[in-house]
């Protein structure tokens, strides 16, 4: 678990979730232990993504992945070990705030990273593998549901903490989701045009596993252009917050 | 004769419906003796009609896991979890046990419920993944194909992957806010969290797969207690149990879960000695028994052992009356096996 957790990574997603927390006028404090959950499960489905019957990975955050380290078996259990705790850090560790507004934050993560979340995006995206009829919109299901849904709990859950009104949180949620979009559509075009090593993971899997990508479907340079619109559109959706 | 043999057939028994009440007066209290309850409450457990009562349960339970995972895009991954959690041979144990330590305290299964059925989601969770070829790598699991053989390896993960948010979010969004105040939500969750995890069941099958003869029996204890230990402290946390209850709820349920694979591994020695045993399975399970790590007869004093300690730990429950006669039933269940469900499997 920790060999993953622990191995560096941009923690993108406790960053946004603090953000979020104190932009609505809540304290690091209170968002930390959530913070730290929303890595947990970000690493954790980094280490089953990476698992050989999934992308199959063998380098991930600059080091080998979890399972040519420690085996599979372990691999499976340190991912199923980093959900749990990342459930129970929330519930147990988290203070100075209402029980409601602990178990409001539960049930969006649960949301979140299940069947109608990040999973529906693995799934959608495994069984787009090989197919050429994908169309943007679907591609953009894989995204919004692989990439950006978890950066919206992170926000969503920050804004939660942090005593944020429905109203903040929604605009949170519509700013994550286009920002998550963005980095997906980015990660695509570095996959095609960087090499591994500059990037920490490994990279060329997406055209061995003829997945449908943004550069795939609309050329690197129409990629660029799109990722382009979704900035701005991010952007203008932050200064709306 | 401690066990049994291996029947086909319920054991004819007078049918004695069990009732749920709410939390008993002092006026409901049967007379008794000034000693111990317990060969009060024997005589009635041996009279309670069990197999009914589990599996009306079993009813409403697959009822409400059937509308928990509704089939949506994409359907791949529903059919892939209810393929797990809806399968025909599942006893229901964990979501069953919640219900019993709930009502034994005078809660109401209403209140239960929703984390009765998360229990199960989780608990299929772990076994969709305990099956993996790189874990147990067992082909059937409730006497069907394991999901992997049928899904492939990629979706039976995400499917456990899926199941295990799954459950946690059941619990807040079904679990009636009137009947379960929010902080004892949190500490169900925080249960059951801990009970997977790394200090839980993904111990107990790691040490189950690496760990060597000394950790033996901790892995058993991991692996198959914590379900059963966790089911019966969350049922006692949705009725509001003291601390103490809530410490002899989980001694109960730790003692009854192992009980229950040590007399499985014990069945499973005397189908080998008969010569009925499913080869195929036999070759392909990687964990170790009781039976082969201890001997029989080590095997059955170990068992006799549980089955006191739990119903020890049942005492404490005393001022409750008959309510505790499901939990106290199971003791004797696990141990003997009186009845089989329809399509009858382990888990």
């Amino acid at each position: 678990m920790r060999y993953s957790l622990l191995a560096g990574g941009k923690r993108v997603c406790p960053i946004f979730c603090i953000a979020a927390c104190e932009l609505v006028g809540g304290t690091l404090p209170v968002a930390m232990p959530s913070a730290c959950a929303l890595e947990m499960i970000h690493t954790m489905s980094l280490i089953h993504d990476d698992l050989p019957c999934m992308d199959d990975g063998d380098l991930r955050r600059g080091k080998p992945t979890n399972h040519k380290v420690y085996g599979e078996a372990v691999a499976v259990l340190a991912g199923d070990a980093l959900l749990a705790l990342a459930f129970e850090h929330i519930a147990a560790e988290t203070k100075g705030v209402n029980p409601s507004q602990i178990v409001r934050p539960i049930r969006e993560l649960g949301r979140s990273i299940g069947a109608e979340g990040i999973v529906a995006g693995q799934v959608a995206d495994i069984c787009s593998e090989g197919m050429s009829n994908i169309s943007l919109k679907e591609l953009e299901f894989i995204h919004l549901h692989k990439t950006a849904c978890l950066l919206e709990a992170s926000v969503v859950l920050g804004a939660i903490m942090g005593g944020g009104t429905n109203e903040e949180i929604e605009k949170l949620r519509s700013f994550a989701r286009s920002t998550g979009l963005l980095f997906q559509v980015m990660d695509d075009i570095l996959d095609v045009t960087k090499s591994s090593l500059e990037l920490g993971k490994t990279t060329g899997k997406d055209v061995l596993a003829h997945k449908v990508t943004y550069p795939k479907l609309l050329g690197v340079e129409k990629s660029r252009e799109f990722a382009t619109c979704v900035e701005v559109g991010s952007i203008r959706k932050c200064f709306h917050l | 004769m401690v066990f049994s043999a291996l029947s086909l057939s319920p054991l004819p028994c007078p049918r004695l419906r069990y009732h749920p009440r709410t939390r008993p007066s002092a006026a409901q209290f049967s007379v008794r003796c000034s000693g111990s309850v317990s060969p009060t409450i024997q005589s009635k457990s041996a009279l309670f009609d069990l197999k009914t009562y589990w599996t009306t349960l079993i009813g409403e339970i697959n009822q409400k896991l059937e509308e928990a995972i509704a089939v949506q895009y994409p359907q791949q991954i529903y059919e892939a979890m209810r393929y797990s959690v809806l399968a025909k041979g599942a006893k229901r144990a964990p979501p069953v046990m919640c219900v019993a330590a709930c009502e034994l305290l005078g809660g109401s299964r209403v209140a239960a419920f929703p984390t009765a059925c998360a229990l199960e989601m989780v608990h299929a969770a772990s076994l969709i993944h305990d099956d993996l070829p790189c874990m147990d790598d067992d082909p059937s699991r409730r006497g069907q194909p394991s999901n992997h053989t049928v899904y492939g390896i990629d979706m039976a993960i995400l499917a456990g992957d899926a199941l295990f948010p799954l459950g946690f979010r059941h619990i807040v969004s079904h679990t009636p806010p009137d009947l379960v105040p929010e902080h004892r939500i949190l500490r169900v969750i925080a249960e059951i969290a801990r009970a997977v995890g790394s200090t839980g069941m993904a111990a107990g099958q790691f040490l189950d797969l690496e760990g060597g003869p000394e950790s033996f029996r901790f892995a058993q204890e991991k692996k198959f207690g914590e379900m059963a230990e966790c089911s019966a402290v969350c049922g006692g946390l949705i009725a509001g149990a003291e601390d103490e209850e809530i410490q002899r709820l989980r001694r109960y349920g730790k003692a009854v879960g192992v009980l229950y694979q040590v007399v499985d591994d014990i069945l499973e020695e005397k189908r080998k000695e008969r010569g009925v045993t499913e080869p195929e399975k036999n070759k392909a399970k990687r964990g170790k028994s009781y039976v082969q790590v201890y001997g029989i007869e080590k095997a059955l004093e170990v068992a006799e052992e549980l089955r006191a300690k739990a119903k020890r730990e049942l005492d404490g429950f005393e001022k409750y009356g008959d309510t505790v006669i499901p939990l106290y039933s199971f003791v004797d269940y696990a141990a003997d096996r009186g009845f089989i469900f329809g399509g009858e499997s382990s888990s």
